[in-house]
């Protein structure tokens, strides 16, 4: 099953609108790890810590924010250092 | 600055020698999306209450006039990275998505609007890559039991047989969401108002069954130097 045949052909420079796509990579891959950290930092001070309020779901989001992402991120990463072997 | 030129040089070709692939690329957007939970962490603060009201709206807006410029043809497809076929005479699901989370963060409480965003950004990408591999049942069951964890989650400081059927309901509608396709409305978009709307009517319902509703999960930080 080509998962590749499913999604539009680009006409036009290819390239160029890659250079534009690695611009929001660090973005892309960045933004949720550190929200799920602030979650769980959250968690650590208000909580954990001086037990102000119970955040204990607030840490499940950042575990599941972090892992849920890192689960995509690598396969995404994976295949981009497998095209510049090339 | 020939030296400068030259490593500028370089560096464009390396990354010219770059390919994304569109279909982990598309993954990757999806689950980025989780981030927007981010809204209910903003401090309580006037000039930030004032970007939470206006920013989603303005994005939703953005996306829209993209889609109807592409749609037009006056902004070519060509810069629109990831897009499927279907979506070539279609608003892209990123829309859909965006005015599905406006809708959510506008109207429903965050018991409801988390949970359904996490179906839509973790759970839908989830689903749609154990499709591929597995066989159709295991997947809607996997995924069904996926969604219901988020739920679970985010109504728990409730009573235990609300948290148990309010899950259950929401992962239901989260897997009728993502199952039912129609060619003019995204499975993005069904699959975060589905099980909201179920969740929505639970939510009315509980002080006429004697209930009290579930409390926040995520509060607003506290940061002094910005009030």
């Amino acid at each position: 099953m080509s998962k590749r045949n499913d999604y539009m052909k680009i006409n036009g420079n290819f390239a160029r609108l890659i250079r534009i796509e690695i611009l929001f990579m660090p973005i892309l891959i960045f933004v949720p790890i550190l929200v799920g950290i602030f979650l769980i930092n959250d968690w650590y001070i208000r909580d954990l810590l001086h037990q102000e309020l119970d955040l204990i779901g607030e840490l499940f989001f950042g575990i599941i924010l972090i892992i849920g992402n890192i689960a995509f991120d690598i396969p995404f990463v994976k295949t981009m250092f497998h095209y510049r072997k090339k | 600055m020939k030296k400068i030129i030259d490593q500028s040089r370089e560096i464009k070709k390396k990354i010219d020698s770059l390919e994304f692939d569109v279909h982990w690329y598309r993954r990757v957007f999806h689950a980025f999306g989780a981030s927007f939970i981010f809204y209910y962490m903003l401090p309580d603060v006037y000039w930030i209450n004032t970007i939470k009201f206006w920013g989603p709206p303005f994005l939703v807006v953005f996306a829209i006039s993209l889609e109807v410029l592409r749609l037009k043809g006056k902004l070519s497809s060509d810069h629109f990275f990831g897009l499927r076929m279907y979506e070539k005479n279609r608003i892209g699901s990123y829309a859909f998505f965006a005015v599905a989370i406006l809708i959510l963060l506008r109207f429903f409480p965050q018991q409801i609007t988390i949970p359904c965003i996490l179906c839509a950004t973790l759970g839908d990408p989830l689903i749609g890559e154990l499709r591929y591999r597995f066989r159709m049942n295991y997947v809607y069951i996997f995924g069904f039991l996926f969604c219901m964890f988020f739920f679970m989650i985010a109504w728990s400081k409730t009573d235990s047989s609300l948290m148990l059927f309010a899950s259950i309901v929401g992962g239901i509608g989260a897997v009728i969401g993502e199952t039912k396709k129609f060619w003019w409305l995204d499975d993005d978009f069904m699959i975060q108002m589905i099980p909201a709307i179920l969740l929505l009517i639970i939510w009315f319902s509980l002080p006429f069954i004697g209930l009290a509703e579930p409390g926040e999960i995520i509060y607003p930080s506290v940061v002094p130097w910005l009030s």
